[in-house]
């Protein structure tokens, strides 16, 4: 199913938000959900649209055992558990310390790994293949680049790298950035997959500020490592990098 | 001072809780759990209203909005004030709750299910059956009285009006609907889609129009 389509985009997010999707339709959705900015945007909207019509539905008082219970399983799982995913529960919470800020820190970092799983693992179910895990390649600075920071002294290191998650079959691969790169406005950042010898081969454009979509067929096909480049606006017109090369990434299988 | 969300739809008490209700979700993000249990004071009711009308059984109900406010606790660091009302936002995971859950027991046959499970049946029957309680087609009315939404769902067909009323309100799938209705399937299909899509157009132009009246502010 093509899910670039406006109007289908449109009628399943109805559908699901109107409960109307069920079963295996629905996991489906839900799966596809993290990887499809435009599904969740039309379920958004139709949030918006239908929950205000539950307004009229008769408010019932749920029993106080209903909050005993729920008391009773967040404080089990302390928060300093749900900060944290190395497991060992903190008796005490202390959302307040700098303790728990690392480990909000620890937290958000790991989640956002999970996240590009997530996203990998939505796009091996959009292209149906044999479910094995996603690659995950950190693309990380190469050499100073004077001209993705504007105004920065030569020498200066570039605060970014990338994550590229691949899906297994190498039909599919988002990258990220972790930290947003400044880029001039007549620059773009070009993806090459690097062979083990010769040419590298142009996976395309990425963005430097959000996840982009590389669906270039073989992306895993004779690479040996990614590398990102600065190219003029609109990439490299001849199939070759001109640019200076920004993050590299070694595949490792 | 007031938040400012992107919302479709127009103006109501519904947002007027928005931000009281944002904060406390803030709040129980960053572990507050005397934020958290203000939050679910405020609405907890609703929610299992909302659920009740899916899941008839009390107990049942109650069990899945134990299930909503874990979740919630462990989710609120994601809500994004900015992007949801929290009222929409907390709807849709019940509601999500409750349509998953109905998956789960699809198997039963509808009605048996309101009247199965109970230990104490004299009281449950009550609460189960719930007979006075207005039907989904009462519910769409007054919500039409409530909101901008009146004109919208006066141009619906009275087939269209009770077949999303049905599909929302109860959580009936479109085969249910179909069989409730005594229709077709594929005609009670049709007569969904075409009242969501007219619902959506007619909406969006009463938000523009709202805005056209809120100030330049609005294109």
């Amino acid at each position: 199913m093509d899910y670039s389509r406006p109007r289908l985009v449109d009628r399943l997010g109805a559908e699901y938000v109107a409960g109307l999707l069920r079963g295996p339709a629905r996991r489906r959705f839900e799966a596809l959900l993290p990887a499809h900015p435009a599904l969740r945007d039309a379920v958004r909207a139709w949030q918006d649209r239908l929950m205000p019509l539950t307004e009229v539905v008769a408010p019932q008082r749920p029993s106080p055992e209903v909050w005993a219970s729920i008391e009773r399983r967040i404080r089990g799982a302390s928060t300093a558990t749900r900060l944290s995913t190395a497991g060992r529960a903190e008796p005490v919470p202390r959302p307040g310390g700098w303790k728990g800020w690392r480990q909000l820190a620890l937290w958000r970092g790991l989640s956002g790994l999970a996240g590009l799983a997530t996203l990998g693992l939505a796009f091996m179910l959009a292209n149906p293949a044999p479910t094995r895990a996603p690659i995950v390649v950190v693309l990380s600075a190469a050499a100073p680049a004077p001209g993705a920071l504007p105004g920065a002294s030569e020498g200066a290191v570039v605060p970014a790298s990338f994550v590229a998650s691949i899906t297994a079959d190498g039909r599919a691969m988002v990258t990220k950035p972790l930290v947003n790169v400044s880029l001039q406005a007549d620059r773009s950042l070009e993806l090459w997959s690097l062979p083990a010898s010769g040419a590298p081969r142009s996976l395309g454009l990425i963005a430097a500020d959000k996840a982009s979509v590389v669906q270039q067929g073989k992306v895993l096909d004779g690479t040996d490592a990614f590398a990102v480049t600065l190219e003029a606006a609109g990439g490299s017109g001849d199939g070759k990098p001109h640019g200076p090369v920004l993050y590299v990434g070694k595949l490792t299988l | 001072m007031e938040i400012k969300p992107p919302m479709q739809t127009p103006k109501s008490e519904w947002s007027e809780r928005s931000l009281t209700l944002s904060r406390l979700l803030a709040r129980a993000g960053l572990g507050d759990l005397a934020a958290f249990a203000a939050l679910y004071e405020q609405t907890s009711s609703h929610l299992l209203g909302v659920v009740l009308r899916i899941h008839r059984d009390r107990a049942h109900a109650e069990d899945i909005l134990q299930e909503v406010y874990v979740n919630v606790w462990r989710a609120a660091q994601s809500f994004d004030a900015a992007q949801s009302q929290p009222l929409t936002w907390l709807t849709s995971i019940a509601r999500n709750r409750a349509i998953d859950s109905l998956r789960r027991t699809s198997t039963q046959p509808r009605l048996q299910a309101h009247f199965s499970t109970s230990d104490q049946e004299d009281l449950d029957v009550y609460d189960t059956v719930a007979s006075d309680a207005p039907g989904p087609l009462d519910l769409l009315s007054r919500a039409s009285d409530a909101r901008a939404l009146a004109g919208c769902m006066a141009g619906l067909s009275a087939q269209q009006r009770q077949s999303v009323a049905l599909a929302f309100f109860d959580g009936l799938s479109h085969a249910e609907v179909a069989d409730s209705m005594r229709q077709p399937l594929g005609t009670v299909k049709s007569w969904v889609r075409r009242a969501l899509l007219s619902l959506k157009g007619c909406l969006e132009s009463a938000v523009q129009r709202d805005n056209g009246r809120g100030g330049p502010s609005g294109g």
